[in-house]
């Protein structure tokens, strides 16, 4: 049985290599070591084991390829613990949104090396592909409020790493957020031309353009400003368009349809992927989306309800497989929907929740008159 | 003065019943022409459909809407003079312009209403869907008697960029969600009676001292196979939760295996529907989910492959039940009061339940949680026209009654 500290090391120096060198893994190195991180969570971690037996699946039939380990579903973070060591240990515990139950459950980390090489990586190649120096404007949790949030985390690592902590700004404070602090600070920014990064949740941006719409106020950001929205409206009432919200947020804070680029993670992962600079997609609704690249260690696929890998192009359940969850599940159901085109993800939004139906089902909406 | 307004009841519900009569015919063309549009806005297979339609139509007949007018008026003539009910006069007149807006992906939801208050003499405006069900059914009308063409029609609008004035209706009938409700009655005119179907499901009960007969099961199982492929389990009359009592002889697993290999074996007479992305994964998750569970010791999941439908056994009490579709939720109880308590905390409000075996206390407690409707397993999805839906008369709301007392 290959040991934690090998898995690791093995996973690191490919992070490390695709950051400095821009290597790729190619798929049987993918699927190889897929699968030796599955065998060592199903030796170490015993929900995940049973869930995988109880699939059929185990070390007498184990899986053909990286595209036959079980994903786990994320709910399921809510109601066991998955984890492939005593999480009395942990580096790194987040918890997740209690989008289902209103309960959230943890995501343990042995260690924080991981995550960090991971989120680094990924965001210089997805954000910072200019090499640009930014001012971080973090419109999510403050880590020192909130040490729970793997956003909050996450801007920490890369505030501290690529910016610097005299500017980095945090303005969320509790459940509220501080849209005039953030606002001197971009009036800041823009006196000095510091181009800045605004890192902010779906709801959080629509929020500060409601403010600025209602103090009549835009800014013109330094050239290289961008946003990063992530998050979603999770939890919230209030659901927007993103093709509305980004040219939105393109007319009041003076920068390029580009400049905004969507992150897409999730607590039960440790990467992430980000919009790619490419022209959006059009499914078979009718609706343009734009298309998001993952670092080589993480692929999604899109799956039935049998878990089959439906046709590219085909709406579905989406899995992630991050080679970067070695300390829980390499492999993760989401309630999110999804497509692959050309081996990028399509994201659509969240599967609907479950909802009285009958003489009501999909009930329309009326305007009002 | 409505269009029918001089029209006998007698004869208005002799037109109706024979338009309905003409539809009930499989190969009647106006219905054959409807069935792929049905099918194409619901996604429902072409036999479902069938049944949905021989449903309704057969329903209709010049006996039940008398029986209906008898039972909720008193009598039919009360709908054309003031005519001795007991004893008083009693007359009931139209209550005006009704407007009708069913939801969207339903077979055939407005046509009860619509008869209804036809019935009563009403000016009916229905929202036709894509398929124009309920446009071809009145062209069937209009040919039984010319008036029908004054006092129905058809309209056509997207709620979601037009909007259509509600408030010149005296009375609207609206099926949907509680906020789809709550806006269209913003919209009534302050006077204007409200008939909102709002979002309901339908359950089924064993008691413990049931199905004790192995030769019993299978029988029940079909039927109860029947309520949850039938629509999908996406009708508010679906079984979408089946309570099974503690300390009978017959156990969850044991229960499930037999639905789920009834719904096998009737899964050619009820093919799935069509189902969109959003369907396919809530039930990719309702099944890792149940799996994960059942490999931790908690519940069971049982799929029936041919009938693609999902039995997820004592899922934990504080989910909701899934109401997915084809997915049924068998819970292991202790008694009514387990069952009644689950639904309550999750603010389930039944439309229907299906008894293995019923006392007069249970109906009694089902009745008082407003379950409006209480039958036998495989019965749910056929209802009586007769019988109340949502715990409201079916004509009643469509007049206003007035007494003549000794005069």
């Amino acid at each position: 049985m290959i040991s934690a500290e090998h898995l690791d090391h093995d996973i690191l120096s490919r992070i490390d290599q695709w950051h400095r060198h821009g290597h790729m893994i190619d798929d049987v190195a993918f699927d190889r070591l897929a699968r030796e991180i599955w065998a060592f969570q199903c030796a170490h971690n015993v929900p995940y084991a049973a869930y995988c037996a109880a699939l059929r699946v185990d070390d007498a039939r184990p899986p053909a390829s990286w595209r036959e380990i079980p994903a786990v579903p994320t709910a399921a973070y809510k109601e066991s613990t998955f984890a492939t060591f005593d999480v009395e240990n942990a580096a790194l515990a987040f918890v997740t949104s209690g989008t289902t139950r209103g309960i959230g459950g943890r995501h343990y980390m042995q260690t924080a090396a991981l995550y960090d090489a991971a989120l680094l990586a990924t965001f210089d190649h997805f954000m910072l592909a200019d090499g640009a120096k930014l001012r971080y404007l973090n419109l999510v949790p403050n880590p020192h409020e909130r040490s729970d949030s793997s956003l909050g985390y996450m801007m920490a690592h890369i505030s501290a790493h690529r910016g610097s902590p005299e500017t980095t700004g945090w303005y969320v404070r509790g459940d509220a957020f501080l849209i005039d602090a953030l606002f001197a600070d971009i009036d800041d920014a823009i006196a000095q031309q510091q181009p800045v990064c605004i890192a902010t949740t779906a709801f959080a941006l629509v929020l500060a353009l409601d403010t600025m719409e209602r103090e009549k106020r835009t800014f013109t950001l330094p050239a290289g400003s961008r946003i990063m929205e992530t998050g979603g409206f999770k939890g919230r009432t209030q659901i927007v368009n993103r093709t509305e919200l980004y040219a939105r947020a393109c007319t009041a804070f003076g920068i390029g349809d580009e400049q905004v680029i969507a992150e897409y993670g999730m607590t039960e992962l440790t990467s992430q992927y980000y919009d790619l600079a490419r022209p959006a997609i059009t499914l078979q609704s009718g609706t343009h989306y734009r298309v998001k690249g993952a670092p080589p260690w993480m692929r999604p696929r899109v799956v039935d309800h049998e878990g089959r890998d439906l046709p590219d192009g085909t709406i579905g359940a989406l899995v992630h497989v991050d080679c970067a969850n070695r300390s829980s599940c390499v492999a993760v159901l989401t309630e999110d929907l999804g497509a692959i085109v050309d081996g990028n993800l399509v994201l659509l939004g969240r599967e609907e929740g479950a909802h009285l139906r009958g003489c009501s089902l999909d009930a329309e909406n009326l305007r009002p008159s | 003065m409505t269009a029918l307004a001089h029209l006998s009841a007698s004869r208005i519900i002799r037109s109706i019943a024979d338009a309905c009569a003409r539809w009930s015919d499989a190969d009647f063309p106006p219905r054959v022409q409807c069935l792929d549009a049905i099918a194409q806005r619901t996604g429902y297979s072409t036999t479902v459909i069938e049944y949905a339609l021989d449903t309704i139509f057969d329903a209709v007949d010049e006996m039940s809407l008398r029986d209906i007018a008898n039972d909720e008026l008193g009598a039919l003539g009360v709908l054309d003079a003031f005519t001795t009910v007991g004893s008083l006069q009693r007359r009931a007149v139209p209550i005006g312009t009704v407007c009708i807006i069913a939801s969207r992906t339903t077979i055939g939801v407005a046509l009860f209403p619509l008869l209804l208050a036809l019935t009563a003499k009403c000016d009916v405006t229905i929202k036709d869907r894509e398929d124009g069900l309920v446009r071809a059914f009145l062209g069937s009308l209009v040919q039984e008697d010319a008036l029908f063409a004054s006092a129905a029609r058809t309209v056509e609008w997207d709620a979601t960029t037009d909007a259509h004035d509600l408030t010149v209706y005296d009375a609207v009938v609206a099926f949907g969600d509680d906020a789809t409700l709550g806006k269209i009655r913003a919209q009534c005119a302050p006077s204007a009676r409200f008939i909102g179907f709002g979002s309901k499901a339908s359950a089924g009960y064993i008691a413990a001292d049931s199905l004790c007969d192995k030769g019993q099961l299978h029988e029940f199982a079909l039927r109860a196979a029947r309520d949850v492929l039938l629509y999908d389990s996406q009708g508010c009359l679906s079984l979408q939760i089946l309570f099974l009592e503690h300390g009978g002889s017959l156990n969850a697993h044991t229960l499930a295996h037999a639905i789920a290999e009834a719904a096998d074996a009737i899964a050619p007479e009820f093919p799935p529907s069509r189902r969109n992305a959003h369907d396919e994964s809530r039930i990719t998750s309702i099944r890792a989910l149940a799996t994960l569970r059942s490999a931790l010791g908690r519940g069971e999941i049982i799929t029936a492959p041919q009938a693609n439908a999902t039995f997820v056994i004592n899922a934990p009490r504080e989910d909701p039940p899934p109401f997915a579709t084809r997915t049924l939720l068998i819970l292991e109880v202790t008694d009514t009061n387990d069952a009644l308590s689950y639904l309550r905390a999750h603010g389930v409000a039944l439309e229907a339940i299906a008894l293995a075996s019923a006392t007069p206390d249970l109906r009694e407690e089902l009745a008082q949680m407003g379950v409006s409707r209480i039958c036998a397993f495989g019965e749910l999805q056929r209802p009586p026209l007769r019988e109340p839906h949502g715990g409201r008369p079916r004509m009643l709301d469509f007049v206003h009654l007035s007494i003549a007392d000794h005069v």
